[in-house]
């Protein structure tokens, strides 16, 4: 076990961050939970109940926000906006980071934990199976792409300009696509065109990662930073999160059907969806001068992004982390499909 | 920088060049904006400034400005423009444009340009002596289905304007609402008409274009927050004016609800000869007046080509809608005659007097003889 440490976490209530919550104080440290003024904190009852969490009323954008990180070891950043059009998720995404980097700088908090995406990788760049790990590219421009992929680029480069002043030390998580309870539905199966579902692809096996396991690799990057034996190792790193054993998309959804009511979909083999989405492209580009607005699903960046079958590795984060999944794919879905408190489970567990 | 004579930009402009544009604000209303500056040959995008260091530097990246800045004055100091754009709330603007004024610079203002009328005219006052232009945007006059309407106003087809109706439904209190975050409080609602504040003026130059510009009489104005709580002043208005019983007895009726659906924004404008009718969010236009075949004729001849061209109008918005050619159109064409204009040292399209009337009719829509 790591030495204890109050650790500030940003997005505390959503997601992931209730889970990362949970996880950090059955680990054995502090947490400070930024909440917003008007957000319920209900799903952290359970952590608030162990004494070890204490909430900081306020936004991203918050002027006392410095303020609330005093006497923090390091920051978890995990808030982002997910929808919207670009300027919510620019100002959600980006600005906010940039106001949680400022308000770090200003508490002295030097370590941060900083939270990208698989939404980086430029999938494109390589040929399908090949491996996928860290070195894969990354988007060199991300003017055209889509808005989430677009404000995340941003994020990472505040990200690395943070790390990079003195003094300063970050380590980097691109985790895959996140599933647990409440969205075992992903947008790496299939999507809407329009008012249709589409099914895209059944053999790729996409990266995806159960949202404890994620919750506590998160956790662990934050002790290696904290800890003045591997800080090295982790410090300036970029990290990607998958689980073990990934399983195919056709594997995976029928799992889920077993579970829950799936949208209804159609079928679409992966070339043909390329075939399509290119022939879009093509016509936007010759006849509309690229003015053409066209759902993310037909976008043949977005095809590749979500649908572009790799072998994506994990051998990274086991190796700098000391991280295993905690739990595989069928005990992740009995989990999300369970109706016990998976917050106070993690904690009664500790 | 010293204009060089009324109504002339400053001296460093030579006539018919680009002009040197800036940006104050790099908000979510810059990205309508930018891609004018971006790609105008009439403009030379020299800097976008914003609080945010990274809002600053992105956008002056996506739109190709020469710098992005943090700090105002160092802008107008440093790039010289000979107009910037005021992008900022509301509650911001009066100290902006006056700087901006004061460092030479010809001023596009986002509306609400500013709170009151007094203010609005302290302003475009200041810029007149100085030989400057003020405008407020004003988009919606220059979309095309107004533009459309204000042809039949002026070719006579609708007669005598008698009556004009604006009414605009918007969600403002839906959970994907921009106005409804209680975590993040607009500072529209520190305007004093509150959110309704945002859209009072387009209402009010919209009502006072297309109704000739009367004198307003009596003005009833039903402010009601029909929702409650404190984060809205106000929800709903229910207003009505008659313009001046010697000049222009013009009837007008402006709404606004969050109660009713789908979200519109509807313009009625109805003359001793026919009516004009146009949802700018949903473009038609719908002209029913005399037509071929008589009086017994008239109203199925009026049916038979209105809903032929509404037919017409469902296609042709989806397609405008795939091309990304929304309600916010009728900007690119205002900046784009205010651009002209500037570049040949001539008075823009939006005057001072209808910046002021704009003002002015929200004035009386929250003055409390209006309320009784």
């Amino acid at each position: 076990m790591s030495a204890k440490h109050r650790i500030f976490i940003t997005g505390a209530t959503g997601f992931v961050g209730r889970h990362v919550v949970a996880d950090a104080i059955a680990r054995g440290h502090d947490v400070v939970a930024l909440v917003r003024p008007a957000s319920s904190a209900s799903a952290l009852a359970a952590a608030e109940a162990t004494g070890r969490l204490s909430f900081a009323r306020g936004d991203l954008a918050s002027r006392d926000l410095a303020e609330m990180m005093q006497g923090c070891d390091a920051v978890l950043h995990l808030a982002a906006v997910k929808g919207g059009d670009f300027f919510s998720r620019f100002s959600g995404t980006v600005i906010g980071t940039e106001s949680v980097l400022n308000a770090a700088r200003t508490a002295g908090v030097d370590n941060l934990v900083a939270v990208s995406t698989f939404s980086v990788y430029d999938y494109r760049q390589r040929s399908a199976n090949s491996v996928f790990d860290e070195s894969f590219p990354v988007i060199s421009d991300p003017r055209g792409r889509d808005e989430y992929a677009e404000t995340k680029l941003y994020q990472d480069e505040l990200y690395e300009e943070f790390g990079a002043e003195d003094g300063h030390h970050m380590v980097m998580l691109r985790p895959g696509m996140i599933y647990g309870r409440d969205q075992l539905w992903h947008p790496l199966l299939g999507g809407e065109f329009g008012p249709i579902d589409l099914r895209v692809g059944a053999k790729g096996r996409p990266p995806i990662i159960y949202v404890e396991n994620t919750a506590e690799a998160l956790v662990l990057a934050a002790e290696a930073l904290l800890d003045p034996a591997r800080q090295a190792s982790v410090d300036g790193q970029v990290i990607n999160l998958v689980d073990d054993d990934l399983p195919t998309q056709s594997e995976y959804a029928k799992k889920v059907e077993a579970l829950e009511d799936v949208p209804s979909s159609i079928f679409v083999p992966l070339p043909i969806m390329k075939a399509a989405a290119s022939t879009v492209a093509a016509i936007n580009a010759k006849v509309f001068d690229g003015r053409m607005k066209v759902p993310s699903i037909a976008l043949p960046d977005q095809v590749d992004a979500r649908f572009k079958p790799f072998d994506f590795r994990n051998d990274k984060s086991k190796r700098l982390l000391g991280w295993t999944p905690r739990f595989d794919l069928d005990a992740a879905l009995r989990r999300s499909a369970g109706s016990v408190d998976l917050v106070a489970d993690r904690l009664a567990a500790s | 920088m010293t204009p060089s004579s009324r109504g002339q930009i400053p001296d460093s402009h030579e006539l018919g060049a680009p002009l040197r544009a800036a940006v104050i604000g790099a908000g979510a209303i810059s990205l309508e904006h930018l891609p004018f500056l971006r790609d105008s040959d009439r403009a030379d995008l020299v800097g976008i400034c914003d609080l945010s260091p990274v809002s600053a530097k992105i956008a002056a990246r996506r739109f190709d400005a020469a710098a992005g800045y943090t700090d105002v004055a160092e802008m107008l100091s440093s790039a010289s423009p000979h107009i910037v754009h005021v992008l900022t709330p509301p509650h911001t603007h009066a100290s902006l444009v006056d700087m901006c004024l004061d460092a030479g610079a010809h001023v596009f203002c986002e509306k609400p340009m500013l709170p009151t009328g007094a203010e609005a005219q302290t302003l475009l006052a200041k810029a007149d002596a100085l030989g400057l232009h003020l405008v407020e945007n004003h988009n919606y006059r220059f979309n095309d289905e107004i533009l459309a309407v204000r042809d039949l106003i002026d070719n006579g087809q609708l007669g005598t304007i008698a009556e004009v109706d604006v009414r605009m439904a918007l969600q403002i209190r839906g959970e994907e609402s921009r106005f409804a975050d209680q975590n993040a409080r607009n500072p529209i609602h520190d305007m004093p008409a509150g959110v309704i504040h945002d859209f009072a003026t387009h209402f009010a130059y919209l009502m006072n274009t297309l109704s000739g510009h009367p004198v307003w009489g009596p003005v009833s104005a039903h402010w009601n927050n029909h929702g409650g709580g404190d984060l809205f002043t106000y929800d709903d208005l229910d207003a009505l004016m008659i313009g001046d019983a010697e000049g222009n007895p013009v009837h007008g009726r402006l709404r606004f609800s969050c109660r009713t659906s789908p979200d519109l924004f509807s313009v009625t404008v109805r003359g001793s000869e026919g009516q004009a009718t146009t949802d700018l969010f949903h473009p038609h236009l719908e002209v029913l007046g005399p037509r071929p075949g008589g009086a017994q004729l008239t109203p199925i001849v009026n049916h038979l080509v209105n809903g032929t061209k509404l037919a017409g109008a469902g296609l042709r918005n989806f397609g405008q809608k795939l091309l990304q050619h929304g309600p916010y159109h009728g900007l690119v064409r205002l900046l784009d005659q205010t651009y002209t204009a500037l570049q040949a040292h001539e008075a823009p399209p939006v005057t001072p007097s209808e910046i002021q009337g704009a003002a002015d009719l929200i004035d009386a829509l929250l003055a409390p003889e209006a309320r009784r």
